[in-house]
């Protein structure tokens, strides 16, 4: 296999690491509601919100250039929206950062809050998925309700996602090595579909031999793992611990900064 | 088309959600009735399938350098069936969501109703009503299309919907909703070719393995190719124009509610968002902006002064957080060292 797992830092071990995998799940979710229905046009904040998170990353030594890349990745689709708050919103407002004060635009400042709310509960997701292993979060999914079909289908997904996009890896360097020159749209989706067509039937024909393997081994449609998903005092400590971070920003932070 | 959770409300979210959980659980329920448990893997693969195949990317004609790849959610539906379809592409949003962090996790429920359950349902229902009738090539052609355009249509319809409805939009609701309409009609119509041309491979190779199966013959043929677009321009100009009736003017009515900027038309008659981010950061540094001199002296120097202290806060928090942080970090890589590091 010659990329590298997107979430390799999952099977890695630090305390953050070992806490169940349904707290983590549900701290993540109040964290990003949480952040999400902060004011629009106050990015400042945001700021202290992101302790939250980096303090998770550190602790879980996930190295943030690999947070930061990936939140980059991602961010096309937002950074559009945002930039493009500056040109309907144009009151204008005075922003006043210690000693320096300067004119600007609302849209302005509601484009960083976006950016800013974006960055921090990417930063809160990255952090629950690449300290939680998929497998884990999948059990403590279930435990949380929801339905086995697709927590089987989740699992299989995950499972076979890199194989065959190793293959779809092959089939597109094959064509490389063969197609010179753009060939015309008709030619093109031709070989296009093909290639689309020919990677579908392998892959109905791997579900196949995965599934007459399977069935040997007794497969009947349940999933058994031997990891036990169980709430520890480590757990409580750390749901006490977000839980407080988020009253303290709430009731003594925000009125001050806002 | 993944929406980030800064599109959203909490309200908008919580509801979207519950309908996105409640649809899938109506869907895994008949699944359940439908499938059995050697289906299971198949599914799964058909999943990771869509991953591979969103890398395999085709040049657009007329602009080169421009490549795009298919979604692929009609043509899921189209072969498993619509209640499977959706499963597979939900769950391919879920992945999409925790493993590689597109769409936001609040976000999930609208990217699961606009990606996943609206195309699956809308599209095989499409698909099914043109091709049911009679088999046919030409009818398997405008059936694909017209699946593929309406079903990614409206599920592009629903993010400028959803946003409006949590309140957060910034760019007026016309605008944005006709960005998306004419992005994303140029993506189902490609879509639509894709899916057409895929399906004739299967039906060369292996027609056994679409749900109910490609009796007679699918071929990408030109003269098929032209009649679906000259059905598709129809339906779609029809469909405009209701459309256009049925709402004021998107340019008539962002200009009304801004009556202080004279130049606001020219911007606003511009779809391309980043066109028009362009446009407006070229006018800016051009000119010398308005809101600037538009304020007094007086009231500017009353204004500093409330914002001095404000100002001082705001500081004092990004600082003490930047502390905090940095603080965190470095008793973090101190402690560390002690440790023998592992892997």
């Amino acid at each position: 296999m010659h990329h590298a797992y997107i979430d390799k830092f999952a099977y890695q071990d630090s305390p953050v690491h070992r806490l169940d995998s349904r707290v983590k799940f549900i701290v993540v979710l109040v964290f990003t509601a949480v952040v999400i229905s902060l004011p629009r046009t106050s990015p400042g904040i945001l700021a202290w919100y992101a302790v939250g998170p980096f303090t998770i990353l550190v602790l879980g030594r996930i190295p943030l250039r690999f947070a930061f890349k990936h939140i980059l990745m991602v961010s096309p689709f937002v950074l559009v929206l945002a930039l493009s708050c500056p040109l309907y919103d144009k009151t204008p407002v005075t922003v006043a950062f210690g000693p320096f004060f300067w004119q600007t635009l609302l849209g302005w400042m509601r484009c960083f809050t976006i950016l800013g709310k974006f960055i921090v509960t990417m930063l809160a997701l990255i952090a629950l998925v690449s300290t939680t292993r998929f497998s884990d979060l999948l059990t403590g999914l279930q435990k949380l309700g929801l339905p086995k079909l697709l927590i089987i289908q989740l699992g299989f997904l995950y499972r076979y996602i890199f194989v065959i996009i190793d293959r779809a890896h092959h089939i597109l360097r094959a064509r490389a090595g063969r197609k010179l020159r753009n060939l015309g749209f008709k030619v093109e989706l031709k070989t296009t579909a093909a290639m689309l067509g020919s990677l579908l039937i392998r892959s109905l024909d791997t579900a196949e031999h995965i599934n007459i393997a399977m069935q040997a081994r007794g497969f009947n449609g349940s999933w058994r793992t031997i990891s036990k998903l169980q709430i520890r005092c480590t757990d409580y400590i750390f749901a006490i611990v977000a839980a407080s971070f988020l009253l303290a920003l709430h009731f003594f932070v925000r009125p001050v900064l806002q | 088309m993944h929406m980030a959770n800064e599109l959203l409300s909490v309200p908008v979210a919580a509801g979207t959600l519950a309908i996105a959980v409640a649809g899938l659980g109506f869907v895994c329920r008949r699944v359940r009735q439908i499938i059995t448990s050697d289906k299971l893997a198949l599914m799964g693969i058909l999943g990771a399938f869509v991953f591979a195949a969103q890398m395999v990317n085709i040049q657009l004609p007329a602009m080169p350098g421009t490549s795009c790849h298919m979604v692929g959610a009609v043509l899921l539906a189209i072969i498993l069936g619509p209640h499977a379809g959706a499963i597979v592409i939900s769950s391919v949003v879920i992945i999409q969501c925790l493993i590689f962090q597109d769409g936001g996790l609040l976000a999930l429920g609208c990217n699961i109703i606009n990606m996943a359950l609206v195309p699956s349902y809308l599209g095989y229902f499409l698909y099914k009503s043109v091709t049911a009738p009679v088999f046919s090539s030409l009818r398997v052609h405008i059936g694909a299309m017209l699946a593929c355009v309406i079903a990614i249509e409206a599920g592009a319809i629903l993010v400028p919907i959803e946003a409006a409805l949590s309140g957060v939009l910034a760019v007026p609701f016309s605008t944005f909703l006709i960005t998306m309409i004419g992005v994303h009609f140029l993506v189902g119509l490609v879509e639509g070719l894709i899916t057409v041309a895929v399906l004739g491979y299967l039906q060369q190779l292996r027609p056994d393995v679409v749900v109910d199966f490609l009796p007679g013959k699918v071929r990408l043929s030109r003269k098929a190719v032209l009649i679906t677009l000259v059905v598709f321009t129809i339906v779609i100009a029809a469909g405009l124009s209701l459309l256009a009736s049925g709402m004021p003017d998107g340019l008539e009515w962002s200009y009304a509610e801004r009556p202080d900027q004279p130049d606001f038309e020219s911007i606003v008659s511009s779809d391309d968002s980043t066109i028009v981010a362009i446009d407006d950061f070229q006018s800016k540094y051009s000119l010398m902006p308005d809101y600037s001199i538009r304020t007094s002296r007086l009231g500017e120097a009353i204004e500093q002064e409330v914002e001095t202290s404000a100002g001082w806060t705001s500081f004092a928090g990004v600082v003490g957080s930047a502390v905090t942080m940095a603080f965190i970090w470095l008793t973090a890589r101190i402690l560390r060292k002690k440790q023998p590091t592992e892997a």
